[in-house]
């Protein structure tokens, strides 16, 4: 009991030593663009609560380049955040319909047809089917 | 064994709290890859990519959509449970990459969660009227 137990050193740079480590940290890292759409929706709610004119200015502040370019890649962020959700799913949580499984190919792309059906119903929503944009 | 229940910690098994993190993270990563890609495509970039004109973003609209119950849930889907989502991998990676651990770090990530949704809900409630 009196020797000490061998403990291997551990850099804060593992991560960059295996393929795996480092797709691991940048599905971490998707939630760094991802505060920054929070940020966004945050003002824009703040704007909303002020009035018109408050809104026409978050409207022209979203279309700022560095803006455009944060959410492009908090865009980008969440849909790979997506693809690794979707995949886990029925990893964690097989779905059985009488003594078979549901194929993992059909749960996801059924979370994905989900994502779809958000967008199509916040473009209805937005009027998109009477707006001639 | 007297030995073993010398220190009195070891003999109360202390309850984690990570469940009720893991939850809210698990919640808000179903809402950002539900939510997220919609949003940010037609209400963010819409205008910038084409998809929808300023009209369709106007104020009436939008203060109508957001400020209605169904759009508190929303807000809670879009904002507050992607900020636990957020401060939850965070924190974890504040100790993978070995720059803060233990109790100093969780609070600061939690608590700024908290915050943060408390100033999200306080702003929804403040622009209903």
């Amino acid at each position: 009991m009196s020797r000490k137990p061998y403990q291997p050193p551990m850099p804060a740079s593992w991560w960059l030593k295996h393929p795996a480590y480092r797709f691991y940290m940048l599905r971490e890292a998707t939630v760094l663009p991802l505060l920054f759409f929070v940020a966004s929706l945050l003002y824009g709610l703040y704007a909303l609560g002020q009035g018109e004119s408050s809104w026409l200015q978050y409207l022209s502040w979203l279309q700022q380049p560095w803006v455009i370019a944060l959410n492009s890649l908090a865009l980008v962020a969440s849909l790979f955040h997506a693809w690794t959700f979707f995949v886990l799913f029925p990893q964690v949580m097989p779905l059985r319909l009488g003594s078979r499984t549901l194929p993992a190919w059909l749960m996801v792309s059924a979370q994905w047809a989900g994502v779809l059906l958000v967008i199509l119903a916040l473009w209805w929503l937005l009027g998109g089917m009477n707006a001639d944009a | 064994m007297p030995m073993l229940n010398k220190n009195a910690s070891q003999t109360t098994p202390h309850r984690s709290d990570e469940p009720i993190w893991w939850s809210l993270f698990s919640a808000g990563g179903v809402c950002v890859a539900m939510l997220v890609p919609a949003i940010t495509l037609l209400v963010l970039l819409g205008i910038p990519l084409g998809l929808v004109s300023a009209e369709q973003l106007s104020y009436q609209r939008l203060h109508a959509l957001v400020f209605h119950p169904l759009g508190l849930g929303v807000v809670l889907g879009a904002m507050v449970l992607p900020l636990f989502h957020a401060m939850h991998r965070i924190h974890h990676g504040l100790h993978d990459l070995k720059l803060a651990h233990g109790r100093l770090a969780k609070w600061l990530c939690y608590g700024s969660a908290v915050l943060l949704s408390l100033l999200v809900l306080g702003l929804w409630f403040s622009g209903l009227g």
